[in-house]
């Protein structure tokens, strides 16, 4: 469990983090959502202790993170997948940060086979590929066999078996009751994955709501329908509260009303339908519309802050 | 790389193993000693150091022995075979060992793997003192053996001349330990200047003007100031004979040390407070 309470990082003049408050809890996924340079992996590195908040606080099961004993029997975190001293071996290096916290080797051989890593053990990291790079570091956060894990930006630079791959260890982490947290700017990627969203806009949480709930909130669904009988179908929906698009195929795209809705309304009526499809919501347009405003870099314009991560 | 099959196993121990107890110290000490001796170039820094020291001493002491007619009375009465042999440990193998020592924290800072360090273990001026700990003690033995050797095949060319000294006559084994000791001192300088500038190339530059500018820098200094110069105590350490203008080798073991200390605790401060 996660709790950051009015948690703020300023940088000169630049807030990068504007008094955040959340929790996140065990036994699911919570997807931190935002733009780049919306302030995610600064709160991160903050929850972790190696940023100092310039006020608030955030505590890791209601401990700072410096108060934990073993900090890594407490929470595994990957952060940036490539920070590794290239000439060590993946083995080697698993074993140093098990030193670290007093976590028997064996662990080691443990986590390299959980990720897939035993064959490439002994081989230098430098000679890693990035995807090897992320399993290596999903090894280190799982070494101590945490209740929370961090995760920052999992899935850059992987392949879709590899996306797969992290999406179901996620999900299984947080299966086994552990708080799972990982942070993305890829709205798709995270309905997939999170069952928990916490969306952050230029250091401002913008929505924590259940991914279910965000989906409802901010999308609208819609149909596309076509009718025998079109203007007679087109007036009861209108009369039943729905909204009607004119497509130029002669369709009507209806908001509003959900299909079983519009079947219901056809059948009761006796209108012959030829179409009826309900069409893909758009999360990511909604995401979008979100954050736009928050957004510090827009394509084209160079007015906006100048704190990147 | 096998590719891992998309069911996910059970994440947790089984069966759970219980924690090594030992303390925190020990940990951070022991972790320390893992990231020095699981890297190749560690080893390989060694070997050159060490064989680098013999082979430009023989040098520097065939030259000198090769010189002798013709140096005067006085460079005669006051020629140190043991610092002498030792010329190519202090001008290649300190160095190479300090930046070592460099290395153990910058390269950190320049992968950004100081923060899985950080994660590991928060208590970050603990972690700079055992970085400081362990490599001090691992540069010891080397510099040790480097210093041994070299005494050894420099006093073999002495012997061409009957110029040379053996590990019995006084002063000659203190001057070796000292000369460990004092590079073992460099190392923890090093470790404080890397936690402090955080760059490799800035940190060895600095490192290396410490230890061999001080000595140009001092000759603009009056000579009360200049033997307390690093680059000059260093080279006091190891005198067996006296000189006018060096600290007695104990003091100058004891003004290293100082050094050393500043450094580390400098450098502990900067480290535990700026953001990693």
């Amino acid at each position: 469990m996660i709790e950051a309470k009015h948690l703020t990082k300023r940088y000169g003049k630049t807030v990068a983090v504007d008094g955040v408050s959340f929790t996140v809890r065990p036994g699911q996924v919570t997807g931190f959502l935002g733009p780049n340079g919306a302030g995610k992996s600064t709160t991160m590195r903050m929850i972790l202790g190696l940023d100092t908040p310039t006020s608030g606080d955030v505590s890791v099961d209601g401990k700072s993170y410096s108060q934990l004993t073993d900090p890594l029997r407490s929470v595994g975190a990957l952060l940036d997948a490539s920070a590794v001293v290239g000439g060590r071996s993946a083995a080697n290096h698993l074993k140093w940060l098990a030193d670290t916290n007093g976590i028997d080797r064996r662990r080691v051989t443990e986590v390299l086979d959980l990720v897939g890593l035993s064959d490439v053990a002994g081989k230098r990291v430098g000679t890693f590929s990035l995807g090897m790079n992320q399993r290596l570091g999903i090894a280190a956060a799982l070494i101590g066999d945490p209740e929370t894990v961090i995760f920052d930006e999992p899935i850059n630079g992987l392949d879709p078996e590899g996306i797969l791959w992290i999406r179901n260890l996620m999900k299984s982490l947080a299966s086994e009751g552990r708080t799972v947290f990982l942070s993305s700017h890829l709205m798709s990627e995270m309905a997939q994955t999170a069952d928990h969203l916490l969306v952050i806009g230029r250091g401002k949480i913008i929505a924590d709501a259940s991914t279910d709930e965000f989906i409802n909130r901010h999308t609208a669904p819609s149909v596309r329908v076509r009718a025998v009988q079109h203007t007679d179908l087109a007036e009861t929906l209108i009369q039943r509260g729905a909204l009607i698009e004119c497509g130029s195929d002669g369709a009507m795209v209806v908001t509003g009303l959900d299909s079983a809705a519009i079947g219901g309304v056809a059948s009761a009526h006796g209108i012959t339908l030829v179409e009826l499809a309900p069409l893909g919501t758009s999360l990511e347009e909604a995401y979008f519309d979100l954050t736009k405003d928050e957004t510090d870099y827009h394509a084209g314009q160079l007015t906006g802050s100048t704190k990147g991560n | 790389m096998s590719i891992a099959t998309n069911t996910i196993n059970e994440t947790h121990f089984t069966p759970p193993v219980p924690p090594v107890r030992n303390s925190t110290i020990t940990r951070t000490c022991k972790a320390e000693w893992t990231k020095l001796r699981t890297l190749p170039s560690t080893w390989r820094t060694a070997v050159m150091a060490v064989t680098i020291s013999i082979g430009l001493g023989a040098v520097l002491c065939i030259s000198q022995a090769n010189q002798w007619a013709t140096m005067t009375a006085q460079q005669q009465r006051t020629f140190d075979p043991t610092a002498c042999s030792l010329g190519g440990f202090f001008l290649v193998g300190a160095v190479l060992l300090g930046a070592l020592a460099v290395r153990t924290v910058t390269a950190e800072y320049s992968t950004g793997m100081i923060r899985s360090t950080f994660t590991a273990m928060p208590a970050r001026r603990l972690v700079l003192a055992a970085k400081a700990a362990v490599t001090a003690t691992f540069v010891f033995p080397v510099a040790l053996l480097a210093v041994v050797v070299s005494f050894e095949v420099g006093q073999r060319v002495f012997a061409g001349k009957h110029l040379q000294v053996t590990f019995g006559h006084p002063g000659v084994l203190q001057a070796m330990v000292f000369a460990a000791l004092a590079v073992s001192l460099v190392a923890i300088i090093g470790v404080g200047l890397g936690g402090l500038i955080r760059h490799t190339a800035a940190a060895t530059t600095t490192l290396v003007l410490v230890i061999v500018g001080g000595v140009t820098i001092g000759q603009f200094l009056p000579a009360g100031l200049r033997q307390y110069l690093p680059g000059t105590a260093l080279e006091a350490a190891v005198t067996v004979h006296r000189s006018a203008g060096l600290l007695r080798p104990g003091t100058a073991i004891t003004v290293l040390g100082a050094y050393a200390v500043v450094a580390l605790v400098t450098a502990s401060q900067r480290v535990a407070y700026r953001d990693a």
